[in-house]
């Protein structure tokens, strides 16, 4: 017999129920005195999962690789983070709860809802510099959003990316390309677009139509239909992560049409790529950050390659996403290491002022060139296209700054 | 023991609260809640400003749906409308206190519009042209970019009185939750009023209620028109809220949130409003903050937990359908019974 009634364990766990929330105040005071925090609002379960859980790997990667090599400044760099699940109202909630409890320099969320959301918050706060894998234009705005940077070109500059691209390699040919774009119906995806036909049209290159669809859920075959009355040579891809592109392609293909299938960023994932190579089609794209098979030209990716195989031995993808949050973590620990080197607080103000005086930041090559934060983003990406024989995407073009 | 309430005159009969137990027990938990920003973590109180904003609007769509029978799927669209309203009125300088209805009226009178198809369809058939209503105003909400910022959405500058700007969640929380005792309490009002149970005639046999005199256009228009302004005046408040806004916000998932909400708490009343939009708020919430106090004891536990976070909470739901159907509301009255009653069985 334990002496456990039921009436008991239900006023246990009833009274752990209620006070619970109570108890948050009671963390900050177990809080190490000195340690910088970055704390995380990331998506671990709901859709967008996948990303979220490889970005918390990453943070917690870098934090021990970092405490490994002296810290901060002799201060250690602390993680916490907390599920999101993807949604506005729980990332939101843990982004108060842990500005409460922790007081955290440093705070990484799920999206761009979530940026503006706690946006008058993290300002009102003046001790926090956010940013998130979101790169909405809105939020590379050093006015607007002083408390925040993007960590990567924005959709709008990787656009123009692509059309530099596309210009300089139709170069001497008959006739100009033509292209057709496919975008989902939401920030993610028409957030690049005006930005890329306004490059087209300085360019000279023919935008032959548009099509809209939702993010998930794409009835297909009617929207290929008109891109078979369009006959693009180009397809550009922007606001899908790996569907609905493979089934475009395959659908186009069957339809007896080859355009080159172009996408930025977050798309260019080995689930996209490794879906269109196996059609036989080679994706090409643009992406500010490095893939993590190319170590000779990053000194960085071997770093992570070696944390990684310290840490998570059976982790075998390096997504963007990883990539993404270790970059994250690196701009928050310089930030942090230029103000304690200069006997300053880590307030907004000084903490600014430090990412503004990063004009040329080295990455260890994760992000190509010296990145230059003064506008609150790291402006730069390349172009990449599938090589079928290695099975993985090679660089078809050098650093190009946004 | 008590086993009843001796009412002794019909203004004693026409109470709301209808026992001095009663009376003490709400003072206690006005008295609780109103002084919850003095003692509350941010991080409750963050909680309890959602759970707020989201009780008016299942309050809104208990009308509609619980009381009056009419399902609404437009719920998150209203609720869209009131934010757009409150986010362009505030730009321009109107105090919340105008704001607030304004945006409520709005979103009631395109209720009017969009529950016009309740005039001769129902069930199935009027959730689909419920559906229709959400889509085209979230087409609206992403297209007209003046007003509402298109995609990338639009900012709500913070509410003010008299010059005393209401920053952070500890001066919103008397803002929302102002709001919600005020739209409760007519919300339970309204249930008493000739106009509520010509509400609850229409839902349980609208020919027969007809037959009665009750008017069957000027009773489902009003149903819809109630429930699109409480969903009006929650989505202001959500503005005030957050500061800053995106169409993605206004879902077709936030509109089946709702529904689950007055189904688990219980159709047709403003206890099951409270009790579900409590439980929809905060048992994911509780599953995850589980999830991670286990893991202090069970390191991995949390990645194993969270994802399921999902099933168990679409279990309890399924649960609550299968077990009790009447919702969260008629436990509590079991519950209360059974005090009244102790230590005899109910």
């Amino acid at each position: 017999m334990t002496g456990i009634t039921r009436r008991t364990l239900v006023q246990s766990i009833g009274a752990a129920a209620s006070l619970g929330p109570f108890a948050v105040g009671g963390a900050a005071a177990q809080a190490h005195k000195g340690d910088v925090i970055i704390g995380a609002s990331q998506p671990i379960t709901g859709i967008f999962s996948f990303a979220g859980v490889a970005m918390n790997h990453a943070f917690n990667d870098f934090v021990t690789w970092k405490n490994a090599a002296g810290g901060v400044a002799g201060r250690k760099l602390r993680y916490v983070s907390e599920d999101s699940g993807f949604k506005l109202d729980q990332g939101v909630a843990i982004f108060k709860k842990i500005m409460a409890a922790e007081k955290p320099s440093f705070f990484f969320g799920d999206s761009t809802p979530w940026s503006k959301a706690v946006a008058q918050d993290a300002r009102a706060s003046g001790h926090v510099i956010t940013s998130s894998p979101s790169l909405a234009g809105a939020l590379a705005d050093p006015a607007g959003m002083p408390h925040h940077f993007v960590p990567g070109s924005t959709y709008g500059q990787l656009q123009e990316i692509l059309m530099e691209y596309i210009a300089r390699s139709a170069r001497g040919a008959a006739a100009k390309p033509s292209i057709a774009y496919v975008y989902s119906d939401g920030e993610f995806g028409r957030d690049g677009i005006p930005a890329g036909k306004a490059r087209a049209q300085k360019l000279g290159l023919n935008i032959v139509g548009e099509i809209i669809t939702r993010q998930a859920g794409v009835d297909v075959p009617p929207e290929v239909a008109k891109l078979r009355r369009m006959r693009p040579d180009i397809v550009i891809f922007q606001g899908y992560l790996v569907a609905p592109i493979p089934e475009f392609v395959r659908q186009l293909r069957e339809a007896g049409l080859n355009p080159q299938i172009m996408a930025t960023a977050w798309a260019l994932d080995r689930g996209t790529y490794e879906a269109v190579g196996a059609l036989g089609t080679r994706l090409t794209g643009v992406s500010t950050y490095r893939y993590p098979h190319e170590t000779a030209d990053s000194p960085m990716m071997a770093i992570i390659r070696d944390q990684l195989a310290k840490s998570r031995p059976d982790f075998k993808h390096v997504s963007p996403y990883y990539i993404c949050a270790w970059l994250c973590g690196m701009v928050y620990a310089e930030i942090a290491e230029r103000c304690l080197k200069a006997n300053k607080p880590l307030n907004l103000a000084n903490m600014k002022a430090a990412m503004e005086s990063m004009t040329a930041f080295d990455t260890g090559g994760l992000a190509g060139l010296l990145a230059d934060l003064s506008g609150h983003q790291i402006a730069s990406g390349r172009i990449y296209a599938y090589d079928p024989d290695k099975k993985t995407m090679e660089p078809a073009s050098g650093w190009i700054k946004a | 023991m008590r086993t009843a309430v001796f009412h002794q005159s019909f203004r004693d009969d026409e109470r709301l609260l209808d026992s001095r137990t009663q009376r003490a027990w709400m003072a206690a938990f006005l008295a609780a809640l109103f002084t919850m920003p003095f003692w509350g973590s941010d991080y409750l109180l963050a909680m309890a400003c959602i759970v707020g904003i989201h009780l008016v609007a299942t309050l809104g769509l208990n009308v509609t749906t619980g009381s009056a029978g009419l399902i609404s799927l437009a719920h998150a669209a209203f609720m869209g409308v009131g934010c757009y309203t409150v986010a362009w009125l505030a730009r321009h300088g109107w105090p919340f206190w105008l704001t607030l209805p304004t945006a409520g009226a709005l979103a009631a009178l395109l209720g009017v519009v969009v529950g016009l198809p309740s005039l001769r369809v129902k069930g199935l058939y009027l959730a689909i042209a419920t559906l229709a209503g959400h889509f085209v105003l979230s087409f609206v909400f992403r297209e007209w970019d003046s007003v509402t910022g298109g995609v990338p959405g639009t900012t709500i500058p913070r509410a003010s009185l008299f010059g005393f700007e209401l920053r952070g969640d500890r001066r919103n929380f008397f803002l929302i939750f102002g709001c919600v005792v005020l739209l409760a309490l007519a919300a339970r009002n309204l249930a008493r009023t000739h106009h509520g149970r010509a509400f609850v005639a229409v839902r349980d046999r609208d020919f027969s209620a007809e037959i009665l005199g009750v008017n069957l256009l000027r009773t489902k228009l009003a149903a819809f028109a109630v429930g699109a302004f409480y969903a009006g005046v929650a989505g202001g408040l959500l503005g005030y809220f957050y500061g800053s806004i995106t169409p993605e916000y206004f879902a077709l998932t936030l509109a089946v949130f709702y529904l689950a909400a007055i189904i688990v708490g219980g159709l047709g009343s403003v206890l099951g409003s409270v009790l579900g939009a409590v439980f929809m708020t905060f048992v994911p919430e509780a599953l995850r903050l589980l999830a991670h106090a286990g893991s202090q004891w069970l390191p991995g536990l949390a990645g194993l937990l969270l994802p399921m976070g999902q099933v168990v909470f679409g279990l309890l739901i399924i649960g609550f359908l299968i077990f009790e159907p009447h919702g969260l509301a008629a436990v509590w009255a079991r519950v209360r019974r059974t005090f009244h009653l102790w230590p005899f069985k109910t």
